[in-house]
C-alpha cells in the first residue's frame, strides 16, 4: 500500500521582529527537514518534549500553518501549494482534533450548531438526513442524544474532547491529526476517550498522526513512533520494538524516565544533563548533543543524518 | 441564539442587581418617548415653537414673585394692546391662542373697556414696583390680586383634553421666548435618542469590523487600522469635534444633525475598535478559530461567524458608553454653536438658559438637565452592570 | 533604549503626516478664502487672498509647503481677523492664560482624586466607598456645561451678591499672580469638580486591583499593617498606571480647557482656536491644530518612553 500522507523535507521557521525598524533580527526553528510517511491506516505517533516542534509539524501537515520550506504529499498529490478552494476537497478528508477541551469548541454555539455548520458548509447533508447524520455521530462518540441541544460550558473536559472527535469525524474524512488529544485530561478519562478513538479508528479505518509527550500513551495506542527533539527526527520506530531495540540516547532517556508501577523493581536512572538549547538559536551539529552522555566531538559539530537501519527503522546517530 | 443570550450566567447576575433593572425600565421609557415623538407625533416641532404663554414663567413647584406677575400682566396687555391697534381688531383679538387660552369675548368694545377699567391700577403697580416700594404697603398684594383678576378674567383656559394638555404642558414654566420648557425638554428625548442612537450604532459597528479586520488578519490591514486611530486619536476630542462639525458650515447639511452624526461618528469609533481589536487578538488564537479553518471556513467568514459574535458584549458595553458621550457632547457642541440647530435639545435649552440663570430663572436649565440626567445616569448605571456581569474581575 | 526611542519616533511619524493631510483637507472642504471673504466679495479681492496665502497651488505643494513650516518652527502666518498679528504671537500670548487655569486645575484635580481614590480603596465596600463611588457617578451624569454655568452663577454672581464685593470676576483675565484669585480660581474649581468623578474611579480601580495581588496578601499574611500595606508597598505599583495617565492628560494643558475659556471670556489657546474656527481665521486654525496634535504626539511618545524605563517588560517588545 502506498503512503497515504508523504511529508518531504519540511521546515518551519518563525520570524523573530526586533531591532529599530521591527525587521527579522532571528527565527524561532521550530520544524527542521523532517521527512516521513504515513501508511494508510497506520497511526503514526510524534512524541517528544515541549517546544520539539511535534505540534506545529501536526498543524503544518494539515496546512493550519504553512511551512516555510518542504512538501506535504496526500496521496502522491502536493496539497502545499494550493489555494484555498483548491485545498477544499483536501479539507474533507484531513482533520483535526485539538489538545485544549476548554476553548476548541465555539462557545456560543451548541453542539448540534457545530455539526451542522460543519455538514451543510460541505453540503453533505440536509434535512431529515442531516439530524439524523447528527444524532448518530453524536451516539458513535458515546454522548447521549440531548447533548445536541446543549453548550459547550455544559460538558465536563472529556465530554468536550468527544464533541471535538464528532466534529472531526463529521467530513467523513481518511487522515486524522491528533494534537495532544488526551494531554488536558485527567488521567482516569485519558483512557475512556483513547479507548474511544481506538474503537473508532477501527471502524471507520483512519489513518492518524498522534502527537504527545507522552511515550506511554503512544506506545499503547500507536503501530509506529517517530521521536522529535528541537525539530528533528531522532528515531523512527515500530512501538512493539520501541522498548527492546530502539538505541537513540534520547529515546532510551524518555523511555528510563517513565515511572513504572512496581515499587521493587530498580532501573538505572537514564539522567540527562545540561538544559535543553533554545529553537531560537540552535546549536551546530546534533541538538541533543549538549545533553547526551555519550556525545563526541563530531556530534557536536555535524549533524548527523536520519539513516534508515532497516525497515521502518531510522536514527539520527552517529555513535550508536 | 436567544435561548442561549437568556439562559447565560451574565443575564441572570444581571438580574439580580436591582439597580441594573430599574435603569433599563427608565431606558426603555426614554425610548418609549422617543418614539412617541418621532413617529407618533405625540409632541410636533409647532408645540415646542409655539408660544404657550408670557415668558420666563416659573413652574408649577414654585410661587411666582411680584416681579414676575406683574411682568406677566405687562404681557397679556401687549397682546391685547397690540390686537387692538390692529386695523381688524375684531379679527386680531380673535387670532390670539396660546394653546387654546383664548380671549373670551372678542368684541373690541368690550375688551377695549376692561382694558380702560384695569389699564391704571397696572400702571400704578408697575411704577410702585420699579421704585422697589410694593412690600412698604400691605394693600399693594390685594391691589395686585384685582388686577390680575381684572386681567386675566379676559381669558378663557380651554376644556377637556386641550385644558389638560395645556396645564401640564406648563409645568416647568416657559422659557425666555414663552414657549413650554416641558413640551421642549421632551421633544430634546426625541434628539438625544436618534443622535445616541445613530452615532453609537454606526461608531460600534465601524469600530468592531475595523478592529476585528486589523487585529484577525494582521500584515497591513492591522498597520492600516491602527494608523487611522493613532491619526485621529491624536488631535485633542473638542478640537476634532469643532473642525469636522465646522466643515459643514455653510454647506446645505447646516441645520441638520449630519454635521452632528459626522462629528460623532469620526471621533467614537475608536474606543470600540481599539477594545474590540485587543479582544480580537485574544480570540484568534482559541483553538476554535482553528477549527473552523480547519473545516475549510475561508477567513472571512470565520471573522464574522465565528470571532466577531464572540465579542458582543463589548459590543454592548461601548454602545451604551458611547450613547452617553454622545448626549454630552451635544450639549458642547450646541454651546459651540456647532450642534443642533432647527430643533430644541437638551444642549440648546441649556444653551440658551445661561442669560436667565443670571437672574435666577432656573427651570430651563433645570429641567433639562434633570431630563438628561436622568437618561445618562441610567446608561452608566447599565453598562456599569454590563460590565460586572461580563467580566467578574471588572472593578 | 535608545532603539525604543527611535522606534517610537520613526513610528509616529507617519501617523502625524496623517494628522496634517487629514485637517488639511478638512479645512479646505469649505474654500477658506469664500467663508471668510464672504459671499459678496468680488472676483478680485478672492484671487488676491487666495494667492497670497498659497491657497491656489496643487495640495500636495501646499502640503509639503505647511510640512516644511512646521519642520522649521515658522510661526510667521499672519492672522486674517487680527491685523498685523502672527500665530508665533498669538500662541505667545495665549499659552500664559491656558496654563495658569490648567496647571493648578490639574495639580489639584490629580490630588484630590488621588486622596478620595485611597480612601475608597481603604474603605473598599462600606459605606464611605459607597458614598464617594455614587457621587462620582452621579456628578458624571451631568453635562460640563451645567457646571460652568451654576458654577459662575454662584461662585460670582451669587457670591458677588451676598459678600458686596467681587470676589471672583465673572469673566475676562489679567496676567500677574495678584490677579489669579480673581480670575482663575474660579474655573479652576470647576474643572476640578468636574474633572474629579472620572479620575476618582480610574485610581480606585487601579488601587483595588493592586490589593488584590499576591504580593499584598502575602504582606497582610506576614503581619504587616494596613495602611503601611498601602502606603508602602501598593502605591508604588499603583504609581506606573497612575502617573502613565497623568502623562496622557499633559498635551491637554496647553490646549487649555476650551469650554472654560470660551465660557469665562479668558484669552487661552482654547480661546484662540474656537476664534479662529468661528471668524474664519484658517492660517491660525491650520497651524493650531497642528502644533496641538504635534505636542499631543510628543507626548504620547514621552509616555511610551517613561513606560519602558518603568517597567522593564515593555522594553523587550
Amino acid at each position: 500500500m502506498g503512503a497515504l500522507v508523504e511529508v518531504r523535507s519540511l521546515v518551519k521557521h518563525f520570524p523573530v521582529r526586533g531591532g529599530v525598524l521591527n525587521r527579522v533580527i532571528g527565527r524561532v526553528h521550530a520544524v527542521n527537514d523532517v521527512s516521513f510517511q504515513v501508511q494508510r491506516g497506520e497511526v503514526l505517533g510524534v512524541v517528544g518534549e515541549s517546544g520539539c516542534g511535534k505540534s506545529t509539524l501536526g498543524k503544518c501537515v494539515i496546512r493550519l500553518q504553512e511551512p516555510t520550506a518542504g512538501e506535504v504529499l496526500y496521496e502522491g498529490r502536493p496539497i502545499t501549494g494550493l489555494s484555498h478552494s483548491e485545498l477544499m476537497p483536501y479539507r474533507r478528508k484531513m482533520q483535526i482534533i485539538f489538545q485544549d477541551p476548554y476553548s476548541s469548541l465555539n462557545p456560543r454555539m451548541t453542539v448540534r450548531a457545530i455539526l451542522k455548520e460543519v455538514l451543510t458548509f460541505h453540503r453533505l447533508a440536509s434535512g431529515a438526513a442531516l439530524e439524523e447524520r447528527i444524532r448518530s455521530l453524536i451516539e458513535k462518540v458515546g454522548l447521549r442524544p440531548e447533548a445536541a441541544d446543549k453548550f459547550p460550558h455544559e460538558f465536563s473536559g472529556g465530554q468536550r474532547q468527544r464533541i471535538g472527535i464528532a466534529r472531526a469525524l463529521a467530513l467523513d474524512p481518511e487522515f486524522l491529526v491528533a494534537d495532544e488529544p488526551v494531554s488536558a485530561l485527567d488521567v482516569s478519562i485519558q483512557a475512556q476517550v483513547l479507548n474511544l478513538m481506538m474503537d473508532l479508528r477501527e471502524e471507520f479505518g483512519l489513518t492518524m498522526l498522534f502527537v504527545s509527550h507522552d511515550l506511554k500513551v503512544v506506545e499503547h495506542f500507536c503501530d509506529r513512533v517517530i521521536v522529535m527533539y528541537l525539530g528533528h527526527i531522532m528515531e523512527e520506530i515500530a512501538c512493539e520494538d520501541l522498548q527492546e531495540r530502539s538505541i537513540h540516547p534520547y529515546t532510551r532517556a524518555l523511555l528510563g524516565a517513565n515511572p513504572i508501577n512496581d515499587p521493587d523493581e530498580r532501573r538505572p536512572l537514564t539522567v540527562l544533563e545540561g538544559d535543553v538549547p533554545s529553537p531560537y538559536d540552535p546549536p551546530k551539529g546534533c541538538p541533543f548533543a549538549g545533553r547526551c552522555s555519550i556525545a563526541s566531538d563530531r556530534c557536536r559539530s555535524e549533524m548527523p543524518p536520519l539513516e534508515t537501519r532497516s525497515d521502518s527503522w531510522r536514527v539520527a546517530c552517529f555513535e550508536v | 441564539m436567544i435561548r442561549r443570550f437568556l439562559g447565560s450566567r451574565a443575564l441572570r447576575k444581571f438580574s439580580r442587581d436591582k439597580l441594573a433593572l430599574v435603569s433599563l425600565v427608565v431606558i426603555l421609557l426614554y425610548l418609549g418617548v422617543a418614539g412617541a415623538v418621532g413617529f407618533f407625533g405625540f409632541i410636533d416641532r409647532e408645540d415646542t415653537t409655539d408660544r404657550i404663554g408670557p415668558d420666563n414663567q416659573v413652574g408649577w413647584f414654585e410661587t411666582p414673585t411680584v416681579e414676575q406677575r406683574i411682568h406677566a400682566l405687562e404681557f397679556y396687555l401687549d397682546q391685547i394692546d397690540g390686537a387692538l391697534g390692529r386695523r381688524d381688531p375684531a379679527k386680531a383679538l380673535a387670532a390670539i391662542d396660546f394653546f387654546g387660552l383664548r380671549l373670551a369675548s372678542t368684541d373690541p368694545d368690550e375688551v377695549g373697556e376692561t382694558l380702560d377699567e384695569v389699564a391704571e391700577p397696572f400702571d400704578e403697580l408697575y411704577e410702585v414696583l420699579e421704585e422697589d416700594a410694593f412690600d412698604d404697603d400691605p394693600a399693594n398684594e390685594e391691589r395686585l390680586g384685582d388686577v390680575e383678576e381684572g386681567i386675566l378674567g379676559m381669558f378663557v383656559e380651554p376644556e377637556g383634553g386641550a385644558g389638560r394638555f395645556r396645564r401640564l404642558a406648563l409645568a416647568f414654566g416657559t422659557d425666555r421666548q414663552g414657549r413650554s420648557i416641558l413640551l421642549r425638554a421632551l421633544y430634546s428625548i426625541k434628539v438625544a435618542v436618534q443622535i445616541g442612537l445613530v452615532s453609537a450604532l454606526i461608531s460600534v459597528l465601524i469600530g468592531t469590523l475595523l478592529g476585528g479586520a486589523a487585529a484577525f488578519f494582521g500584515g497591513w490591514v492591522d498597520a492600516a487600522v491602527v494608523w487611522l486611530y493613532s491619526t485621529f486619536s491624536a488631535i485633542p476630542y473638542i478640537v476634532l469635534l469643532m473642525v469636522l462639525a465646522s466643515m459643514f458650515l455653510g454647506s446645505s447639511y447646516e441645520g441638520t444633525l449630519v454635521p452632528v452624526y459626522v462629528a460623532f461618528c469620526s471621533t467614537f469609533w475608536i474606543g470600540p475598535c481599539r477594545v474590540i481589536r485587543g479582544e480580537v487578538m485574544k480570540l484568534r488564537e482559541l483553538e476554535y478559530v482553528q477549527a473552523a479553518t480547519a473545516v475549510g471556513f475561508g477567513r472571512m467568514r470565520v471573522l464574522m461567524k465565528h470571532v466577531l459574535p464572540n465579542t458582543t458584549h463589548l459590543m454592548f458595553i461601548n454602545f451604551s458608553l458611547l450613547f452617553i458621550g454622545a448626549i454630552k457632547a451635544e450639549v458642547i457642541l450646541s454651546f459651540l454653536n456647532l450642534g443642533v440647530k432647527n430643533e430644541p435639545s437638551w444642549g440648546v435649552m441649556i444653551n440658551q438658559s445661561r442669560q436667565e440663570v443670571i437672574s435666577g430663572f432656573m427651570w430651563q436649565i433645570g429641567t433639562a438637565t434633570f431630563f438628561m440626567f436622568a437618561l445618562v445616569l441610567a446608561f452608566n448605571v447599565l453598562s456599569d452592570a454590563l460590565q460586572d456581569a461580563f467580566d467578574p474581575k471588572h472593578v | 533604549m535608545w532603539a525604543y526611542i527611535l522606534r517610537r519616533l520613526l513610528y509616529n511619524i507617519p501617523v502625524y503626516l496623517g494628522i496634517i493631510a487629514l485637517l488639511m483637507v478638512a479645512l479646505r472642504v469649505n474654500d477658506p478664502v469664500w467663508g471668510f471673504l464672504g459671499k459678496n466679495a468680488d472676483q478680485e479681492a478672492y484671487e488676491v487672498k487666495k494667492h497670497a496665502m498659497g491657497l491656489d497651488r496643487p495640495f500636495h505643494e501646499q502640503y509639503i509647503g505647511f510640512l516644511g513650516e512646521l519642520a522649521t518652527f515658522d510661526f510667521e502666518r499672519e492672522s486674517w481677523t487680527q491685523q498685523g498679528r502672527t500665530v508665533g504671537d498669538l500662541v505667545a500670548d495665549s499659552i500664559g492664560p491656558s496654563l495658569a487655569i490648567t496647571v493648578p486645575a490639574m495639580a489639584l484635580t490629580t490630588l484630590v482624586a488621588l486622596v478620595i481614590a485611597i480612601l475608597s480603596a481603604y474603605t473598599r465596600g462600606r459605606l464611605p466607598d459607597k458614598f464617594m463611588m455614587v457621587s462620582a457617578v452621579l456628578g458624571m451624569s451631568i453635562s460640563f456645561l451645567v457646571y460652568i454655568i451654576f458654577g459662575q452663577y454662584w461662585g460670582a454672581y451669587v457670591l458677588n451678591d451676598r459678600l458686596g464685593t467681587e470676589v471672583f470676576a465673572i469673566q475676562g483675565y489679567e496676567s500677574g499672580l495678584a490677579n489669579w484669585k480673581h480670575y482663575c480660581l474660579l474655573p479652576v474649581l470647576i474643572s476640578t469638580i468636574v474633572a474629579v468623578g472620572y479620575d476618582t474611579r480610574f485610581y480606585r480601580a487601579v488601587m483595588v486591583e493592586e490589593t488584590n495581588r499576591d504580593y499584598i496578601v502575602t504582606a497582610r499574611a506576614k503581619g504587616a499593617g494596613k495602611g503601611r500595606i498601602m502606603f508602602v508597598h501598593m502605591l508604588k505599583n499603583a504609581m506606573i498606571p497612575i502617573v502613565t495617565r497623568v502623562m496622557i492628560t499633559m498635551p491637554f494643558l496647553v490646549m487649555g480647557s476650551l469650554l472654560l475659556e470660551v465660557y469665562f471670556n479668558i484669552p487661552g489657546m482654547g480661546r484662540a482656536l474656537y476664534k479662529a474656527i468661528s471668524e474664519n481665521d484658517f492660517p491660525v486654525t491650520e497651524v493650531l491644530v497642528a502644533l496641538f496634535a504635534g505636542v499631543f504626539i510628543l507626548t504620547v511618545i514621552l509616555t511610551d518612553v517613561i513606560y519602558a524605563l518603568v517597567d522593564p517588560r515593555v522594553r523587550l517588545q
